[in-house]
């Protein structure tokens, strides 16, 4: 089912019914996306305990779901509280502070402000075009694996599930500010990452 | 006028749709007309983010199924 399917008012009602064959449906639609959320905190194996737990609170809870947000952002909230328990568990929590790691792309400016090293020409058009190059894809793997977690989190969160700011914000109890300046350190890790690539080949 | 630096900082706005005030659209604009650096960097920026690899697969049948028989056992206890 699509998105906009698994959004859809009439869906919500049924699984709010206690729908079987609906509950089926939205397990089957964003079991991935949800497993891929749990994976920017905890291993393969935790992630994949974690989404189990998280579609045992969900089925329990979908009756009370009153459709203030979207179902997806209420999916992910509890998915995120579900990882926040296991990173407990195992004596970890996410450091939410933006100040403790330097912006990847100050080093290109002077002083005044203006670029010192601006960015190179990305091959983007061509066959062989930059950004679908395997070499890259893997780098970019292992820079997001090293990246500080609260970044990777909110990167996947705004940028690869398309949440809104606000509801990133509200689930993870952080400031809208701190979700921008989190946002901006991880993209600008990634075109640091990608523009030293396009300068030199390797990651 | 609005520093490349500065530039760099507030284009998260541009490129994610984050509503920013007119005034501070105008001068982002503004800069990116006189800036080919800028330019180059907020194109860049947009295909970066488009190239990240999403997850958007749906569950196979079987671990679906298997997903579901877990909350089945979890509603016995």
């Amino acid at each position: 089912m699509a998105d906009t399917q698994l959004e859809d008012p009439r869906f919500i009602e049924k699984l709010r019914q206690g729908d079987p064959v609906a509950f089926g449906q939205l397990v089957k639609g964003h079991h991935n996306m949800l497993l891929a959320t749990a994976r920017t905190l905890l291993s393969p194996a935790d992630a994949e305990e974690a989404v189990q737990d998280a579609w045992i609170a969900a089925h329990r809870a979908i009756a009370k779901f009153e459709g203030r947000s979207l179902l997806r952002t209420w999916l992910t909230r509890i998915v995120i509280n579900q990882a926040k328990m296991m990173l407990r568990k195992r004596g970890r929590e996410i450091q939410f502070d933006p100040t403790n790691d330097p912006d990847a792309l100050a080093h290109r400016f002077h002083g005044d402000g203006h670029w010192q090293h601006p960015p190179q020409h990305w091959e983007l058009s061509s066959p062989e075009n930059l950004l679908t190059r395997e070499e890259l894809r893997r780098c970019m793997e292992k820079h997001l694996h090293f990246m500080p977690d609260s970044q990777r989190l909110v990167l996947e969160l705004r940028d690869l599930q398309g949440l809104p700011a606000d509801d990133v914000c509200n689930m993870l109890e952080i400031s809208a500010s701190n979700v921008r300046v989190l946002l901006h350190r991880a993209r600008a890790r990634l075109f640091e990452m990608v523009d030293h690539f396009q300068e030199t080949g390797e990651c | 006028m609005l520093k490349c630096q500065h530039l760099v900082e507030k284009a998260d706005a541009l490129v994610d749709g984050t509503p920013i005030s007119r005034r501070e659209r105008f001068a982002l604009r503004l800069h990116l007309i006189m800036c080919r650096h800028c330019r180059r960097y907020v194109r860049q920026l947009r295909a970066l983010l488009g190239f990240l690899p999403r997850e958007e697969t749906p569950l196979d049948d079987a671990r679906t199924e298997a997903i579901l028989k877990k909350l089945d056992a979890s509603r016995d206890h």
